[in-house]
């Protein structure tokens, strides 16, 4: 911009650049350091910055452990299962709010957005009594039920917000020539709201894969729980085995991370809705 | 705004409906009562999900609240609102109260400030932006259970890499989480290491949408750095801020794993805040009326919130 360039400026803005790097960074070292550090080197008392005998062995280690595998597949199972439901169920009543109109349709919408807002706490004891009475505690596909409670209002709330910028003009056409409303919606409005989808899809993934209180709460018996809660296995009462939870954190947060930084840019825009141009 | 994009291509959000069913007027009538139908038919699955999975266990809570509940002991005897008296009366009550307030205001605000400062680094070029913009964003990517257990490693007092900052500087080793005083704290900074990310994406795409002719034309009156922010970056930026405290707040608020796995609401129950006190009440001292009202208090608080979104939402019309 033009007049910013000042000297002082100059030297502000480098702090800062160097200050925020250190602020991120320094907690993401020892997490990456600790993963590679063999036994001995974990308990030295200052610790090492950078891993002195750097080992694999932690990962080994990790994925060593059977119920490693498991966890991760109830991870990938009940998340994925969640991700396509929420998005499926959601796509179509965001078509509903956004392209039909019926009565009720804004008081509806409302209620479903402010289920965003709604502490999962607090529904979490009448969902374990609900489950209880059914007998469904430790079945994962009602683990998957209660996180539609979570994730299909964000849903319909970020998918809304890329749909109704799709022009109406272009459904308008086909219908003219004999598409059905929904047809319409199918062939036009889905693919072209594919990147807004893909970004939702991520964002539901990626809540669903951290989430913690319902996989405590859910399950009980250890080989149904998911990563969240299992890699606190490496947590004893009287000791941690931090070189083995640093990899199995790391094995855990790489995916969430990759997907992260690709969607990013979408992700805020759906967040926020229209209130950030692109 | 999100209404101006879709109005200045004339086009409604909600649509020009009318207009395709006018065109064969016999069968105006039985086209928009099929829509009305399909109407229902799409938002249905979602709504009857949301009765049963959050409509009604909030129902259930709000009943159980008025129940003295607890299983262990086979109780389940209606006690009205003696149950609320009862734990307003108690100074746990109290320090959940207080915990929550400073936690949600504590975290939101430091994010922001380090959010804003973030977005200031990154709102110009330089070699490596994209490295530093990637880097700067991966806090917000790590699951929450792992920031936690990297904070509680950093904090460990006998091998915790804190140290290495506050040794050379002569501070002894701190235990952090292990005194009353601090614990809190120290999960408050935590967290606000893992959610800034998200405020400064917010600030970066608002500084994109401040005019940038404003910006210069300020510039070439006089106007200082100081007062080209306040004057004419902030007053744009003011909406896309609003509704990121409102969020931001709320999720804070109900955040739940960072203090459950840092401090599990400790030492002596002094880092509870409303979410972790609701689990610890109901999953561990099996009283679910305890648990149900201090669920329905956090509610009410969070309604405040609830009301200012709704508000702001409205207003910038995405709703």
């Amino acid at each position: 911009m033009i007049g910013w360039r000042s000297r002082r400026w100059e030297v502000l803005w480098l702090v800062s650049a160097m200050a925020l790097i250190a602020f991120v960074v320094f907690p993401l070292i020892f997490m990456v350091s600790t993963s590679f550090k063999p036994p001995e080197e974990q308990l030295l008392a200052p610790p090492t910055i950078l891993p002195v005998n750097p080992t694999l062995d932690n990962y080994q280690s990790a994925l060593g452990q059977e119920t490693f595998f498991r966890y991760l597949a109830n991870s990938i199972m009940v998340t994925v299962a969640t991700t396509i439901l929420s998005i499926s169920i959601g796509a179509f009543a965001t078509f509903g709010f956004t392209r039909l109109r019926f009565s009720g349709r804004r008081t509806l919408l409302v209620l479903v957005v402010l289920g965003q807002l709604v502490p999962l706490a607090a529904i979490a004891v009448p969902l374990y009594q609900m489950a209880n009475g059914l007998g469904l505690i430790d079945y994962l596909p009602a683990l998957v039920l209660a996180y539609l409670a979570m994730s299909l209002p964000v849903t319909v709330w970020m998918l809304r917000s890329y749909m109704r910028n799709i022009p109406r003009e272009l459904e308008e056409a086909a219908i003219v020539d004999g598409c059905t409303e929904l047809g319409a919606f199918w062939r036009i409005v889905l693919p072209l709201s594919a990147p807004g989808i893909a970004a939702t899809a991520s964002y539901v993934f990626f809540l669903v894969w951290q989430e913690f209180l319902f996989v405590l709460i859910f399950t009980t018996r250890p080989e149904n729980r998911t990563l969240p809660v299992g890699i606190l296995d490496f947590v004893g009462q009287f000791e941690t085995n931090w070189g083995n939870l640093m990899a199995a954190s790391m094995l855990m947060a790489i995916p969430a991370m990759l997907a992260f930084v690709i969607i990013q840019r979408r992700l805020i825009a759906g967040l926020t809705e229209g209130s950030v141009k692109s | 705004m999100a209404g101006r994009r879709g109005s200045a291509n004339g086009v409604d959000p909600a649509g020009p409906r009318v207009v395709v069913a006018d065109a064969s007027a016999g069968r105006h009538w039985s086209k928009s009562w099929s829509r009305q139908l399909l109407g229902y038919l799409a938002v249905g699955p979602v709504v009857l999900l949301l009765m049963a999975l959050l409509v009604y266990p909030l129902l259930r809570t709000f009943n159980q609240s008025l129940y003295d509940v607890r299983p262990a002991l086979q109780k389940n005897e209606f006690v009205g609102l003696d149950g609320f008296s009862d734990l307003i009366a108690d100074p746990i009550f109290w320090t959940v109260f207080v915990n929550s307030l400073v936690w949600t205001i504590a975290v939101v605000g430091l994010q922001f400030a380090v959010g804003m400062l973030g977005a200031f680094v990154l709102d110009r070029a330089f070699p490596g932006r994209w490295l530093l913009r990637g880097l700067a964003i991966l806090p917000w990517a790590i699951p929450g259970v792992v920031a936690a257990m990297v904070w509680r490693l950093i904090y460990d007092p006998q091998i915790g890499t804190l140290q290495i900052i506050t040794g050379p500087l002569g501070i002894p080793p701190l235990d952090v989480l292990g005194r009353p005083g601090s614990a809190l704290w120290g999960v408050i900074f935590a967290a606000v290491w893992k959610g800034f990310p998200f405020w400064m994406l917010i600030v970066l795409a608002a500084l994109q949408s401040v005019p940038k002719e404003q910006v210069e034309a300020a510039a070439i009156d006089g106007a200082g750095h100081v007062g080209v922010f306040r004057n004419v970056m902030l007053p744009s930026m003011a909406p896309v801020i609003r509704i990121g405290v409102i969020l931001t707040s709320i999720w804070t608020f109900n955040y739940f794993e960072m203090v459950y796995v840092m401090t599990k609401g400790g030492p002596v129950q002094s880092s509870h805040i409303f979410p972790t006190i609701i689990y610890e009440e109901a999953f561990r001292k099996l009283d679910f009326g305890d648990s149900s009202r201090f669920a329905v208090i956090s509610m009410l608080l969070l309604l405040v919130l609830a009301i200012f979104f709704v508000r702001e939402a409205r207003k910038s019309e995405a709703l």
